[in-house]
């Protein structure tokens, strides 16, 4: 299954709202569901910080041992689930389901979508760079 | 790392504006968001405090069609420039793919101006990446000021090393050289993806032979 397969099986059994992949520099990879109109770059960027954040400070307490972070609002909470190769798992949800229900089909779909990691990495070196026709950004091409 | 989406023909690219506290960082991305009018771009988001100093980092993101059959997704980021945040300094070059280091040109600042670039080596050390590899450009920032330090100073300061970076002279509070800037760091950026890159694009091509662009000539004689 490709990885927006896998989140939205995710989402389906865990009612949540919405789900990303996104690695820790920020980069949203892959998305399903529905945050309305939510710009998904500034999305990412703020979760990987806050998780970074979050990463470094159990680190500086002596934890070790540091998966997953959640933030509760008022009608809306943020589930952020540590994957492997410097990715999280995003996950949006509402009232209607629960954390405990969606924590525990992110930790399912987290080992399903390592494995996908892990075969992108390995299928990454296959891959030869990418090279094409011309210098960019001179002239009238230029980001004005 | 840039990443690139094959499916979705879409590349991601992120640029951190690194320099001291105070030099111009945030009026960079600030500036560019007003000025940017062409390509799509995102709300500029600033995690800053009261007194609007940067505590984590400003992001702004712009969609261009830069190269043929792809989306690039340029991520323009800032770092906090007060000594306290180094450790916020070193989570927001995680993953970065090109840099504008900001100098201030006023002279009482040339040491934290120093200081933060031995930073930002140290921190790329610590994200297992180096200036080597890492492209980046210089933007020597208010030029206007009346004890503004002399280019060549400038220059022999920040740009001694073997492979001289492209530098620009720049007002961002006034919105000049802040695009040149950008572009230039996305040249330097995209160079790699093409099959002939501009030898002046990279400026790495003639050792020692990169320039300082000034700013243009309205500008230039506006600083004088």
């Amino acid at each position: 299954m490709a990885i927006e397969q896998q989140l939205a099986d995710f989402l389906a059994k865990s009612e949540a709202q919405w789900s990303a992949l996104v690695d820790k520099g920020g980069n949203l990879f892959a998305q399903y569901g529905d945050t309305g109109t939510l710009d998904l770059s500034i999305l990412s960027a703020l979760a990987a910080g806050s998780f970074a954040a979050t990463h470094e400070l159990a680190k500086r307490l002596g934890e070790s041992e540091f998966s997953a972070l959640y933030h509760e609002g008022q009608g809306q909470h943020i589930l952020m689930s540590a994957l492997h190769h410097e990715c999280l798992l995003v996950t949006i949800f509402g009232e209607k389901t629960n954390i405990g229900l969606v924590r525990f089909y992110a930790q399912q779909v987290t080992g399903a979508l390592n494995g996908l990691l892990q075969l992108a990495r390995e299928k990454e070196s296959q891959v030869g760079p990418l090279i094409l026709d011309g210098d960019f950004l001179n002239g009238p091409a230029a980001i004005s | 790392m840039a990443f690139i989406n094959y499916s979705s023909r879409e590349i991601q690219l992120k640029i951190v504006y690194y320099g001291a506290a105070l030099c111009g960082k945030t009026t960079n991305l600030v500036t560019l968001h007003k000025q940017i009018t062409h390509a799509q771009k995102g709300e500029l988001v600033s995690l800053a405090t009261d007194a609007d100093r940067t505590l984590f980092f400003d992001f702004l993101s712009l969609n261009t069609k830069t190269l043929p059959g792809f989306t690039t997704r340029f991520q323009l980021y800032t770092v906090p420039g007060q000594a306290i945040y180094n450790t916020t300094r070193q989570l927001v070059l995680k993953g970065v793919d090109g840099i504008v280091f900001v100098v201030d040109s006023h002279w009482d600042r040339m040491a934290d101006n120093v200081e933060s670039f031995a930073n930002l080596q140290e921190n790329l050390i610590e994200n297992h990446l180096s200036l080597v590899q890492i492209p980046y450009v210089l933007q020597y920032n208010k030029r206007d000021i009346p004890n503004a330090a002399p280019i060549n100073y400038l220059e022999f300061t920040f740009n001694n090393r073997a492979n001289r970076a492209i530098a620009f002279e720049a007002m961002a509070s006034e919105g000049t050289g802040v695009l040149e800037t950008l572009n230039a760091a996305a040249r330097l950026l995209l160079a790699k993806y093409s099959k002939s890159p501009n030898a002046n694009v990279t400026g790495l091509s003639q050792p020692n032979a990169a320039t300082v662009v000034p700013p243009p000539a309205e500008e230039a004689g506006h600083a004088a």
